[in-house]
This record gives structure tokens, C-alpha cells and sequence, in this order.
């Protein structure tokens, strides 16, 4: 879908091109107008998707589908800045909608409050890319068959606390193109000057590089043998964060690594229990501690302080 | 599982203290939205400028509606929106405004930078070291950012590790010889001025005929200088004056610019022995052999095109037309200001540099190009400006929390590392014993020539631009204190002119400099020379020497990022940027590699007469490569506590 942006326009208006400018200037008029061809789907308009919501708008994408069936609550409106604090009760997606667009009326932004699991397959092929936040396992093993089958770029996130995720399969043939800078070999005439004998990068000479990359599906990712002897390996350098992505299914192996101070936030968040209060758990990132919240969501939030 | 007491004051204090943001752009509006959703109920923000279109990309607090207005003030009313109980007081102000002093500053228990220039960052920098406020520093560059912890006595200062200056061209380059756009550009920019903007000494455009190059015999250089003062032609008179006296006529503008002084630069020789010459230009010849100009298929932006050699011609013409009328329109002594988003002012200048690129057998550019050089564009992003003010709100917290220990330099990069990371924290330094801002009694040696050394030009270029200062108290040293230089206008304008030496300074002399606003005292020792290089005005002692310029690597390119070009010790107008762009500080994609570009050393810290008012490089952390081994080294540690022994 995104290689065939003939389709579209393909003149960049003034307007755009003025608002535009700077990001044109970082990854070029062929990237723009990419961006300005592909239609996206956004599932979860929490704090986490309106963040994306709002990255996808400000980049000029055609079209964003806001889904999401959940109702604006109390939490809603801390959480995120796109729904106001006068929509409780209303549809989050619905709720969102204004003010997404708002951020950028070039892009063509919908709302849709059905809930994602009863999509059709057919829905999700209508687009470029999907975004899936702070869905289901299952759900999102689904998704990401149906669409990196088609050449449909799959995103998967989500937060919980100072812990996050984000997954990405970009298909298993992904083309893309690197800029590379020039590098000016010196002459070999002497009617120059010496400034002309040194080798220089010119700044404004760049090449593109085409690249292909090979991304596993999330099944592969999610399906990892970890008694294996290499994944035992492997293991020293997998970021905590990737266990979160399994859900309730694994809690009796996450309950045997509860032992492990880092890994306590993860089992409390995974009990279907609800918690009795905050954890402090030691990180190794930055050096900061983080702390659940004290929600049975996970991906709720108990205290603004700690969105 | 009892709730940690340290957590819950955390969130008390969020909703009492009071924070500062400084700046309102791309980082500002991100973390003005940050800071609300945290929880965070007292902010002032400020912010001199006004929103502009090439905004609306990012700075997600502004609509098209808002083009023009104040972003410190439709900042506000936005976040507002988001969290109606949060207190938020907006400036339309300079932070560099004596108002802002260091009791403002005390009000605050954090003040955060969203800043895209080194001036305000070394003057906030020098406020909150005053007032002892910690102080989270950031900045961005395309996919490249950086946040960092200054804390007065715990940290290194902003000013503690020297920051290589902005690339400036040597006077004779620009008239003279120009081998690359970026001179053309220069030249063009200072054409402008000439003509049109407030003329200004260090920004002539005819050839210099006092270039050393130039002359067989050293002896030949000085006779030439003195030569060319005594001639009483069109040297004596001012560019403006004389155009003025032409009408303003394009063609007569082009011919004496593009074909005359050429022409007399090509009986300068010796510059050609080595060089490709300039080919002169002649209107009517290129009028009589112009074609009509091919359209090319619109696939590229319409500024992208480089048109021919007449195109340009005509663009020089069309914008002379229309600048030299603009100026009329303001009457009797009027000066335009040039800037990037004024249309017929970018076209002049796209216009004469190509041109003079031309002239120097060097490709032509597109306005596009043109215009990113000319105005020091630094190409923006939402995302970027996202997750460093989500880091900033993260090191607030630790402050907050009391754990400044735990507090971090963190550095987004574009790649990966070999660890697959692409924020890389490392430990802050400690103040740096030397250091002429922070240490006790700081103090710097600088050398240059006291018989040509005016007052004015060690108030400015020295104190203001090179130092950092705002409003400069100068005494000597001399047993009486002598005042120097006054901050009260009008005071000492008297001695402006006058060279240092006529005060008695000399060799060995020493000055003491006092800038109340920043409550910061500066002891300047002095070391006369008379051999400087041509076009170099003074140099500071003591800091890293100059090399040879190597070629750079693609890794060094490629990290090398430019800041903001608001350099001057004055802001930036507040009508319209010169640049909106958000300034940061040199980053490595890769901390393995970081040894070798922290090789890249500081540029010299000589002022120059041509400053080109260009991006600078960024700076390059020469201690970043043990500290990042140290964290990296930590963080292994701690990837071996993460071990899950499964069975």
C-alpha cells in the first residue's frame, strides 16, 4: 500500500510545504509524501495512544482511525490531553476527536467506539499501518498475522508506569532507503586550490542507500523456547519490559521469578488481584525507581503524579 | 506492601512548588503538557518569540489560527485546557530582561530549558548558579536530542567545558577568495545589510585589497591597505550611498558586483596562482543569449528547482525592485532587517549568492538549500521533542525527590548502540576546577592588542559575545578602580571609542568585570600582543589550540550538530525569529565510538571580526567516553541481577 503513493497527489501544496518545512528538511519530500499517502489505525486512546495520535497527526499522515469502545472516566482526562475534562462518560474515541484534529486539519481524523476484537479482518486491510495499544495478546497475535501477510506495517504498545513496550513488524521483505552522506574525493588537478585537494563532505551531497530488513511476526517473537540453551543465553540482554507481553496465561512462570525484586511489579500487575498499595522496585535504567500503580488495570493510572 | 514515604511527599510537592520553563517551542510545548498531566500545579513559562507556520509541525499548543501571536501566552491558554486548575503565568519576555534577576529566579525550586540559543542558556545557566536553583538543560536536532542536570557545586555548569564557538570565515574568504556556497551566502547576507540593513563595518563586501594572500612582498599589503583608504572614489562612499545614488538600479548593482569587482580581483594574481579564477559576469551578454527556461516536471518543490544562470539574474533584479521600494516606503534613515521568512529578502539573497557561486565555478543552489544555510535551519520533529521532554520531567522527579545523585546526562540517538539502546545515560561530571563561570574566583587570560583594542569592541565582542554577559561592569586593576565600562547607560559612552592602551592598560594588566544581573565577577588578565591573525580580534588563553582541520569523518558529519544561530547577547526580535529552530548539544550514536569523535576538539576560542551569524557546531563532551564505559559497565551489573534462572 505505501509503495503505491502514485495514487495520490503528487504535488505537495504551499501550504503544506510551509508547515511541513522542518520535517521535510530531516527526511526529505519523497518521505512526506509517503506520509501524506498511508492511512492509519489507531486502537487505545489512553495517555500512550493520544501521544501517537498526536505524532501521527503533526506528521501529516492521509488519515487516522481513532478506535477505541472504552467510556471517558474521572482518570481519562489526566491521562491524556486530547479528551476534555467535560467528556466523562462519552466515548473515548469520540471524545478525542476534536481536539486530534484540531492538531492538524490536512489529516482526515475519525472516530470509531466499536471495540477491536470485533473487527472483521476486512476492517484492518483498508490500511498502511496499525497501531495497537494496550490490546490483548491475542488480539494482537491476530492483527499481526492478517497484516504483515499484506504488506501492512503492525505497531504494538503499551505502558505500565515507568515500564513500557513497543513492538513493530514491518513484514518479512521491508524495503527502505538510508542516507548516506557524500564523501568528495580530492581531485587529482592541481587548477584548484589547496582548500580543493582535501577530501570534504559536502553536507547537501547525499546518496540513498536501498536496504531491505526481515522482521519475525509477534507469534515467533512470543513463542520463544526460553529453557532452550540459547535463549538461556540470549537471556542476559532481553529487556524486562518483554515479559510484560505475556499475559495471564504465564503467571505461573512469572510467579516463579517474582523472587527477583525487578520482576515483582510484573506479577502484581498480572494477578487479576488488585493491589494493596505501591511497590518500589529497583531499575537499572537511569537509575530511578519506579512504582506500580495501584489500579487492577494495568495500564490505568492510580495517581496523576505517576502517569 | 506499605507505600513509600518519600513517594507521597514527591506528589505533595508537585502540586506546590513552582517551576520555570524557559522557552515555549518545541521542547517547550511538549513539556508544558508533560508537566500539567504530571501533576504539576504552579508553572510559569516565557518566551520572546511569536508563533510562526513552520511551527505548526511540532509545537502542538498552536493552531494555524495562532500564527503571530505570543507562544509563551497561547502556550498557556492550551495547557490549560488539559488541566483548567493548574496555575500557569506566561511571559512575552527575553529571560536576559534585568527584570528576570536572581530573586525571580529564587521563587522557583526547578527551572527548565527549552531554549535554541547559547546566549539565554549561558545567562540562565549563570542565573541559577547565582540563585542555586537546579537547572535540567536540553536540547534536539532532527532525530538527535540530549537532556542534562546542572546543579550549583554537585554538577558541572553549562560554561564548565569549553563549547567549540560558531564557525566564523575569515574576512578576505568572503570578499575574496570563497571556495564553498556557505561563503557566497555570507557574502550575500552581508550584501543585504549593505544595501538595504544597518551597515556594518565587518560585513564589507568589496574585495579587500589589504588580503595577506594577495600581495608578492608583505610590504605590498599594508602600502595597498593605506592605498585604498586614500582613494577617493567609490571605497569612501558607502554601499548604500551609492546605490542609493544609482537609483537603486539592478543592473548597474549586478555589473559593478558581479562583473567590476571581479574584474579587480582578477588583477590581484597572486590569489589565481592556485586557484580556479572567477569568470565575470556581463547583463547584457547573458540577457542576449538567455533562453526560456525549461519547466521541469513538478515532482520536487517549487523551491527545490535551481534555475539558470539568467534566472537568477532576473530573481536579483525582481527582489532588488521590490527591497529597494520597501525601503523607500520606511522614509528617511530606515534599515530593513533580513530575515529567512521575508520572501523578496530570501530571494535576494538565494539571487547574489548563486551568482557569486557561479562567478567561483561552484554549482548552483536551490532556495530550499539556500535558505537552510542562510538561516541556520535545523531540521524539526515532534517526536524528538517528545521523549526529551519526557526525560526532563523524569530527572525532575528525581530532583524533586531529593535523589539528585541519581540524576543523569541522557542522550537520544538516531542508532542503536551496541547494546541496542538508544537513550544512553551516563553519570554528571563535577564543576570543573577552571572553570570561568562556576569556579570561586574565576578567571581568564586573554590576548590581544591594546593600541587597537577599542572599549567598545571589549564590551561586546569580548565581555558580551565571547563571555556571555549581559550588562558588563569593568574596572581596572590600577590601585585607583578605575571604571572602564559602566551597565547605566550613557555613563562611559565617552570611552567607547578609545583604545584600551589610552587607559594605561597594558601587558600584564588586569580587569575586573562584574555583571550584577547574573551576580557574577569575571577577573580578565590581559596579555598584549601584536601578532594576531589577520581578521582575529583576541584570543582567549588556556583552551584547547586550534588544529589543522582534518577532513572529518562520515561519523563525525554525521553527528555533528548545529545550534541555534541567536548568538548575540541580544534576543532575537520578537516580531520574528531569526530562527525557531531547538539547539543542541553534539551527540555520538555510539558510545564505543565516542572516543574517537571526542577527538573532534573545540574550535578555537579566538573571536573574529567576520562572525557569521551561522549554526554552530556542537559541543563535544571530551570526558563523555569514560563516564559513558562507566555506565554502561553499571548497567551490565545490573543486567546481571536481571538474570531469570529458569528451569
Amino acid at each position: 500500500m505505501i509503495d503505491t503513493i502514485e495514487k495520490e497527489d503528487p504535488v505537495i501544496s504551499e501550504e503544506e510545504a510551509a508547515q511541513y518545512d522542518r520535517q521535510i528538511r530531516l527526511w526529505g519530500l519523497d518521505a512526506q509524501k509517503r506520509l501524506r499517502g498511508s492511512r492509519v489505525l489507531l486502537a487505545g486512546l489512553g495517555g500512550l495512544g493520544a501521544e501517537v495520535a498526536k505524532n501521527l497527526i503533526l506528521a501529516g499522515v492521509k488519515g487516522l482511525t481513532l478506535l477505541d469502545h472504552e467510556q471517558v472516566s474521572e482518570e481519562s482526562c489526566r491521562a491524556q490531553f486530547l479528551v476534555p475534562v467535560t467528556a466523562q462518560g462519552q466515548n473515548r474515541a469520540k471524545a478525542s476527536l476534536e481536539r486530534a484534529q484540531n492538531l492538524n486539519p490536512m489529516v482526515e481524523v475519525h472516530a470509531d467506539p466499536d471495540r477491536v476484537e470485533d473487527k472483521p479482518d476486512d476492517f484492518f486491510l483498508q490500511f498502511d499501518a496499525v497501531c495497537l495499544i494496550g490490546c490483548s495478546r491475542d488480539l494482537m497475535v491476530r492483527v499481526d498475522q492478517l497484516c504483515s501477510q499484506r504488506n501492512i506495517k503492525v505497531f504494538c504498545g503499551d505502558v505500565y508506569g515507568y515500564y513500557g513496550y513497543m513492538f513493530c513488524n514491518l513484514g518479512q521483505e521491508h524495503n527502505y532507503v538510508e542516507e548516506k552522506l557524500k564523501v568528495v574525493k580530492p581531485t587529482r588537478d592541481s587548477n584548484d586550490g589547496p582548500e580543493a585537494k582535501k577530501a570534504k563532505v559536502d553536507l547537501n551531497e547525499t546518496t540513498m542507500v536501498k536496504k531491505t530488513a526481515s522482521f519475525c511476526t509477534l507469534k515467533e517473537a512470543l513463542e520463544v523456547d526460553w529453557t532452550s540453551e540459547k535463549a538461556k543465553a540470549g537471556l542476559k540482554r532481553t529487556p524486562v519490559d518483554y515479559f510484560l507481553l505475556h499475559g495471564n496465561e504465564k503467571c505461573q512462570f512469572i510467579k516463579q521469578v517474582k523472587k527477583y525484586k525487578c520482576f515483582s511489579v510484573i506479577y502484581v500487575i498480572l494477578d487479576s488481584k488488585p493491589l494493596a498499595g505501591f511497590f518500589c522496585v529497583e531499575n537499572s535504567f537511569a537509575g530511578i525507581r519506579p512504582m506500580s500503580p495501584p489500579s487492577t488495570k494495568f495500564h490505568g493510572h492510580g495517581h496523576a503524579a505517576f502517569a | 506492601m506499605a507505600i513509600s514515604h518519600g513517594y507521597i511527599e514527591l506528589a505533595d510537592s508537585l502540586s506546590s512548588c513552582k517551576v520555570l520553563v524557559v522557552g515555549a517551542g518545541g521542547i517547550g510545548c511538549e513539556l508544558l503538557k508533560n508537566l500539567v498531566l504530571t501533576g504539576f500545579k504552579n508553572i510559569e513559562v516565557i518566551d520572546l518569540d511569536t508563533i510562526d507556520v513552520s511551527n505548526l509541525n511540532r509545537q502542538f499548543l498552536f493552531q494555524k489560527k495562532h500564527v503571530g501571536k505570543s507562544k509563551a501566552q497561547v502556550a498557556k491558554e492550551s495547557a490549560l485546557q488539559f488541566c483548567p486548575s493548574a496555575n500557569i503565568t506566561a511571559y512575552h519576555d527575553s529571560i536576559m530582561n534585568p527584570e528576570y534577576n536572581v530573586e525571580f529566579f529564587r521563587k522557583f525550586m526547578l527551572v527548565m530549558n527549552a531554549l535554541d540559543n547559547r546566549a539565554a542558556r549561558n545567562h540562565v545557566n549563570r542565573m541559577c548558579l547565582a540563585a542555586d536553583i537546579p537547572l535540567i538543560e536540553s536540547g534536539t536536532a532532527g532525530y538527535l536530542g540530549q537532556v542534562t542536570v546542572i546543579k550549583k557545586g554537585m554538577t558541572e555548569c553549562y560554561e564548565c567545558q569549553p563549547k567549540p564557538t560558531q564557525k566564523t570565515f575569515p574576512g578576505c574568504t568572503i570578499r575574496n577568495t570563497p571556495s564553498e556556497p556557505i561563503h557566497c551566502i555570507v557574502w550575500a547576507k552581508y550584501l543585504f545589510n549593505q544595501l538595504f540593513g544597518e551597515e556594518d563595518a565587518d560585513q564589507e563586501v568589496s574585495p579587500d585589497t589589504a588580503d595577506p594572500e594577495a600581495a608578492w612582498k608583505p610590504e605590498d599589503t599594508a602600502a595597498r591597505a593605506t592605498a585604498s583608504e586614500k582613494d577617493g572614489d567609490i571605497k569612501r562612499v558607502s554601499t548604500k550611498d551609492w546605490a542609493r545614488s544609482t537609483g537603486f538600479d539592478a543592473v548597474k548593482l549586478f555589473n559593478k558586483l558581479f562583473k567590476d569587482d571581479i574584474m579587480y580581483l582578477l588583477t590581484m594574481d597572486k590569489l589565481w596562482k592556485k586557484r580556479k579564477a572567477p569568470t565575470p559576469l556581463d547583463w547584457q551578454q547573458l540577457e542576449d543569449s538567455a533562453r526560456p527556461q525549461e519547466e521541469t516536471p513538478g515532482s520536487g518543490l517549487k523551491d527545490q528547482q535551481v534555475l539558470g544562470v539568467w534566472g537568477y539574474c532576473q530573481l536579483f533584479q525582481h527582489s532588488v525592485e521590490t527591497l529597494s521600494s520597501h525601503l523607500q516606503e520606511k522614509g528617511e534613515g530606515a534599515e530593513l532587517v533580513w530575515d529567512k521568512d521575508d520572501p523578496p529578502a530570501m530571494d535576494f539573497v538565494t539571487a547574489a549568492a548563486n551568482l557569486r557561486m557561479h562567478i567561483f565555478s561552484m554549482n548552483m543552489k536551490s532556495r530550499f538549500d539556500v535558505k537552510s544555510m542562510a538561516g541556520n535551519i535545523i531540521p524539526a520533529i515532534a517526536t524528538t521533542n517528545a521523549v526529551i521532554a519526557g526525560l526532563i520531567v523524569l530527572e525532575g522527579l528525581k530532583i524533586l525527590a531529593g535523589e539528585v545523585e541519581t540524576c543523569r546526562t541522557i542522550f537520544l540517538n538516531k542508532c542503536p548502540n551496541l547494546r541496542k539502546k538508544l537513550l544512553v545515560p551516563c553519570v554528571l561530571d563535577p564543576p570543573s576546577a577552571n572553570c570561568y563561570v562556576c569556579a570561586s574566583k574565576p578567571e581568564v587570560t586573554v590576548k590581544f592588542n591594546v593600541h587597537k583594542t577599542t572599549v567598545l569592541a571589549l564590551q561586546d565582542r569580548i565581555l558580551k559575545e565571547r563571555f556571555g554577559m549581559v550588562a558588563p561592569d569593568v574596572q581596572i586593576e590600577d590601585g585607583k578602580g578605575t571604571i572602564l565600562i559602566s551597565s547605566e547607560e550613557g555613563e562611559t559612552e565617552a570611552n567607547n571609542h578609545k583604545f584600551l592602551s589610552d587607559f594605561g592598560i597594558r601587558n600584564g594588566s588586569r580587569l575586573q568585570v562584574d555583571d550584577f544581573l547574573q551576580d557574577y565577577t569575571l577577573l580578565v588578565n590581559v596579555l598584549h600582543t601584536e601578532e594576531l591573525e589577520h581578521d582575529v580580534e583576541f584570543e582567549v588563553v588556556g583552551e584547547a589550540p586550534d588544529k589543522a582541520p582534518t577532513p572529518p569523518s562520515n561519523q563525525e558529519e554525521a553527528n555533528s550538530i548545529t545550534n541555534g544561530n541567536k548568538d548575540s547577547a541580544q534576543p532575537s526580535t520578537s516580531s520574528k525569529a531569526e530562527d525557531d529552530s531547538d539547539d543542541v548539544m553534539i551527540v555520538d550514536s555510539d558510545e564505543e565510538e565516542a572516543a574517537s569523535s571526542a577527538t573532534a576538539k573545540p574550535a578555537p576560542s579566538s573571536g573574529t571580526k567576520r562572525k557569521h551569524s551561522d549554526a554552530e557546531t556542537g559541543e563535544t563532551s571530551t570526558k563523555r567516553p569514560r563516564t559513558t564505559q562507566q555506565s554502561s559497565a553499571a548497567a551490565d551489573n545490573d543486567d546481571d541481577d536481571d538474570i531469570i534462572a529458569l528451569d
